[in-house]
């Protein structure tokens, strides 16, 4: 094992030396938070609501329903957006409208017979969707409450009776910050992984360091865990760095539970997997560190680093589904930001996967000795 | 070594090679780019296969899984364009690579040997050619080799670093060190080896000392008059071998036992007595000449 350490500790004193490659790995992550936490921001005083008018009369809004959205908007608690009325299921429509545009998952619906039920005078109710996990649940729901009751003030009659009904729905209310830090490790690990096992197999094996050590005792697995050992300390180091920086400066809070940490071991040994089977088929080192950036770049844009897959055409979801780095930037957000241990656990074990499989194919092509 | 070939498809890279080495003793194998040296070296160092014959390393059979870890740890290699890690220092780099062994010797110590005490701590991206080669001195000695492999260790250094090359070399084997040495410069294999082979076309054409070689296959010691001219041509005594002329205007004299006194006193009282004159020596490149018909530049291509 001393020799393993030895890799390691070599390889991170001249990382430390690097600065260029301190940029790419600690630096760089940090200058996307800042510029994607600028340009989408982080939210705003308004809350996000979606709503949903249903109660219609020849393809219009009644008026009554019209009067109550009106209320709503007088308020200016609320940035109001339309959810058409033929949309049979609302709630997914705010999920995936929400994300593409960084808005809070929240939903009001007025119900067809709305205005017949006020003229009547029978009960009526609009229904609220909203996530007890939304920290501004309890904020938004007075609001709401109050406005409808001032609403039914407003009719002069005694005997409306006008209700929020309040629904959970599972969301995640997350900011765009939330989701692009979990992208931002995913995106480093894969660029340090890739380049790192491409610089390492690639431009030590023309620098001859390879061939050197072939001739010592050192074997090939030692030198592939020295490698991985190494991806695992920068994987550490750079996740650390983001989530501080994400902590303090936009306060993001992400968990860090055994499904991350598996994820994270998973992408240490998947990436530099990727970045041994390049080596081994571009053996010039510039060749495949041009190879690298073929692969490295589509994939982060395409596996959901930087927006949602969900809100891609549907062939690039297709693409997206056979890239690695989906599984690793979904699982991360599952199990560091919403909180969903089914899916991190499955995004882990298809990582995972994934990892035994490239690591194995990186270690059986790479030649230690010469042809 | 014994019969040893490699082939590639069809290309035979080494053909029936057969040599052996006396301990502590500096082998040359000289030859110009592409005749089998880096190939024959690179199975002596357990790191290619041989399609044919057998090689023995410090009593371990090469061919032999179980064998190749015992010759690793005991030989010291210095692969061709060697290059160490860029951003560790000098003695780091050492360390580095004294921890792939069981036992590896003081790093300061070889510092010493190999002269960087002053760039101990420099990175080995900053030092220049010649430095970063005795850097691939140090780290090829890290294990106390009782076989060193130098792969053309002064290829592309300029001629004042192969000389500190040569004079680290010269200390190893003070030392006692068996090396291993492949280059294409004549005059390294002249100036350091004790024993030298030559190999073109993967075989070896000719084996023995530096003075064994040139005294069979070197020819006749040649006398050199610099700048006589064509004119020059005419003083000389008749009956000798016939004289060229050369870099427009030397006159180079094939020697006979016996016709230098005859041809100086010749030319004694003419106008070449006043001209620069020498007797030179043939070479391990009058060797290679004159068993190949081609001579090796300083690139180590053949012409």
């Amino acid at each position: 094992m001393s020799r393993v350490y030895t890799i390691v500790k070599g390889h991170v004193k001249a990382w430390l030396r690097s600065k260029s490659t301190i940029f790419w790995t600690l630096a760089f992550p940090i200058l996307l938070i800042v510029l994607f936490g600028a340009i989408f921001g982080t939210g705003n005083t308004r809350f996000d609501l979606y709503v949903q008018n249903q109660d219609l009369t020849a393809n219009a809004p009644t008026p009554a329903s019209q009067g109550y959205v009106a209320a709503l908007n007088y308020t200016g608690a609320f940035n109001i957006q339309t959810v058409p009325a033929e949309m049979s299921n609302p709630v997914s429509y705010v999920r995936d409208d929400a994300q593409l545009h960084n808005r809070g998952q929240r939903l009001v619906v007025i119900p067809i017979g709305f205005q017949n039920n006020l003229t009547s005078s029978k009960p009526a109710s609009i229904q609220l969707y909203i996530d007890q996990s939304d920290q501004a649940s309890s904020s938004l729901s007075g609001v709401i409450t109050a406005v409808t009751a001032s609403y039914a003030a407003s009719l002069s009659s005694s005997t409306v009776s006008l209700s929020v009904q309040q629904v959970p729905i599972v969301t995640h209310n997350t900011r765009y910050i939330d989701f692009f830090i979990p992208g931002v490790i995913g995106m480093t690990l894969l660029t340090s992984g890739v380049f790192g096992a491409v610089n390492t197999n690639g431009r030590y094996r023309e620098l001859k360091i390879i061939k050197k050590l072939a001739t010592t005792p050192l074997s090939k697995i030692e030198w592939i865990l020295g490698m991985v050992g190494y991806q695992m300390f920068l994987a550490a180091l750079s996740i650390a760095v983001i989530l501080l920086f994400g902590r303090f400066v936009f306060g993001v809070t992400a968990t860090i539970d055994i499904y991350a940490i598996g994820l994270v071991v998973a992408a240490a040994l998947l990436f530099p997997g990727i970045g041994m089977v390049l080596a081994n088929f571009v053996k010039d080192a510039d060749g495949a560190e041009a190879a690298a950036n073929a692969i490295t770049f589509p994939m982060m844009f395409l596996a959901g680093t930087f927006w949602p897959t969900e809100t891609m055409p549907t062939v690039l979801k297709v693409i997206a589904n056979y890239l690695p780095l989906t599984y690793i930037n979904n699982g991360l957000r599952d199990a560091m930001i919403y909180l969903e241990p089914a899916q991190a656990l499955t995004n882990t074990i298809i990582a995972l996967g994934l990892a035994g499989f490239f690591i194995m194919l990186g270690s059986v092509l790479m030649s230690w000795k010469e042809e | 070594m014994d019969n040893l070939s490699k082939k590639y498809g069809d290309t035979v890279a080494v053909n029936g090679v057969s040599f052996g080495l006396s301990k502590g003793e500096v082998f040359a194998f000289l030859g110009p780019n592409g005749a089998g040296k880096t190939t024959t070296v690179e199975i002596l160092e357990c790191l290619r296969a041989p399609s044919g014959g057998q090689a023995i390393v410090l009593d371990y059979d090469v061919g032999k899984r179980s064998d190749q870890s015992e010759i690793r740890k005991r030989i010291g290699v210095l692969p061709q364009d060697f290059n160490a890690i860029d951003r560790l220092t000098v003695r780091e780099n050492i360390d580095y690579f004294g921890a792939m062994y069981d036992h590896q010797l003081d790093a300061d110590q070889l510092i010493e040997l190999v002269d960087l005490k002053d760039k101990r701590d420099d990175q080995f991206k900053t030092l220049s050619g010649g430095l970063k080669q005795r850097v691939g001195l140090a780290v090829a000695l890290v294990n106390d080799p009782a076989l060193v492999f130098l792969d053309e260790p002064t290829t592309g250094l300029d001629p004042r670093a192969r000389r500190d090359v040569w004079y680290v070399i010269e200390r190893l084997k003070k030392q006692g060190k068996t090396v291993f040495l492949t280059t294409h410069y004549m005059d390294e294999a002249e100036y350091l080896a004790d024993t030298v082979s030559i190999i073109d076309h993967g075989q070896i054409i000719a084996s023995g000392t530096p003075n064994e070689l040139i005294d069979a296959h070197g020819g006749k010691k040649t006398l050199v008059i610099r700048e006589a001219g064509e004119d020059g041509l005419k003083f000389l005594p008749s009956g000798i071998s016939k004289p060229q002329l050369k870099n427009e205007g030397d006159i180079y004299i094939p020697l006979n036992n016996g016709e230098l006194t005859n041809i100086l006193i010749a030319i004694g009282q003419t106008p070449l007595a006043n001209r620069e004159i020498e007797v030179r020596r043939p070479t391990l490149d009058d060797v290679f000449l004159n068993m190949t018909g081609r001579r090796v530049s300083e690139e180590g291509e053949v012409a």
